[in-house]
């Protein structure tokens, strides 16, 4: 799979993830690695923050839209 | 996980919208039927408006009131509210030791506070009248019927409670809209019998208040609501474990 974006602008570049919003394929310059907290519990006990995290992947497009 | 000072922060805040609104309500009812014709004794004025109506106020009252602590303070602290609650989850290993006097203590604070500002809020008719919402058996119902009314009401309540957040298979984000609705459906029954308080913080508010600023005082029944709460919801705690393991 190609990068989309790269694509739109006249290259031929390798996708290397998929962005979780729009599926659309990225490559390296064109994505957003973050890490998103995992809690876990809630009523009628207190949520805690699990240690590890999870990696989410998007592309730059709607990482912009999210941030707002 | 949010530090023990914050938490019982959090279960105080809970605690005081409890009392504020549930028992408040309670008062209301009965300052709004002062002086209205009551067809029998069991009715002491709640009931001289709308019949089991009224009731049904109230226990909409609670209902809200209880959602609405669960879903701000829910994740923060785990929303007991209630010392029987608190206790079932210790008693079944859910909870820590070292927690629950914290707990309890901020329930009780919380509830006092509660009606403390429900007295300030609507005036001396709220404790004279009103008697802040306090709960005591109903005219003609005895100290033991009242207490097996409270301990099998906070059963459901707590049994509630298993079953729709501590079991892990319970479907989410329900919690708060259905205990809520188990507490008002609850007092609807229970209310002319017990006053269906079904918690002793919720209880001691109220007492606290009117000994304090003047009202009745009514400490002799307050065995009734942390013996019949306790009993219920920790008979209700075991009896779900009992009914739901696997094996």
């Amino acid at each position: 799979m190609k990068c989309y974006l790269c694509k739109e602008q006249g290259k031929d570049t390798e996708a290397v993830a998929i962005c979780i919003v729009c599926g659309m394929g990225v490559c390296m310059e064109h994505l957003v690695r973050e890490e998103t907290e995992l809690w876990e519990g809630g009523y009628p006990f207190p949520a805690r923050k699990l240690k590890k995290t999870i990696p989410r992947i998007v592309c730059v497009i709607c990482h912009e839209a999210m941030e707002g | 996980m949010t530090d023990l000072f914050r938490r019982s922060i959090a279960e105080l805040v809970g605690t005081f919208i409890l009392v504020f609104f549930g028992p408040g309500a309670a008062a209301i009812t009965l300052m709004i039927a002062n002086g209205a014709s009551k067809p029998n004794e069991f009715n002491i004025g709640i009931g001289a408006l709308g019949g089991l109506g009224d009731w049904l106020a109230i226990g909409l009252a609670f209902a809200f009131a209880i959602t609405a602590a669960i879903y701000a303070v829910g994740k923060i602290s785990g929303c007991h509210i209630n010392p029987a609650v608190t206790i079932a989850l210790w008693a079944t290993k859910r909870f820590p030791t070292n927690e629950v006097l914290p707990y309890i203590l901020a329930q009780l604070v919380g509830a006092a506070l509660g009606s403390f500002a429900f007295a300030a809020a609507a005036g001396m008719d709220a404790v004279t009248i009103g008697g802040l919402g306090a709960t005591a058996p109903f005219p003609g119902i005895g100290y033991g019927q009242a207490m097996l009314a409270e301990a099998i009401g906070t059963f459901l309540l707590m049994f509630v409670i298993m079953g729709i957040a501590v079991d892990s298979r319970a479907p989410q984000q329900f919690a708060g809209l259905i205990i809520g609705l188990t507490v008002g459906g609850i007092i609807i029954t229970i209310g002319n019998i017990s006053g269906s308080s079904l918690n002793p913080a919720r209880t001691f508010g109220p007492y606290l208040g009117d000994m304090l600023l003047g009202g009745i005082n009514l400490w002799n029944f307050f065995p009734i609501y942390v013996i019949g709460p306790i009993v219920g919801a920790v008979l209700a705690a075991f009896l779900y474990d009992y009914l739901a393991r696997e094996r």
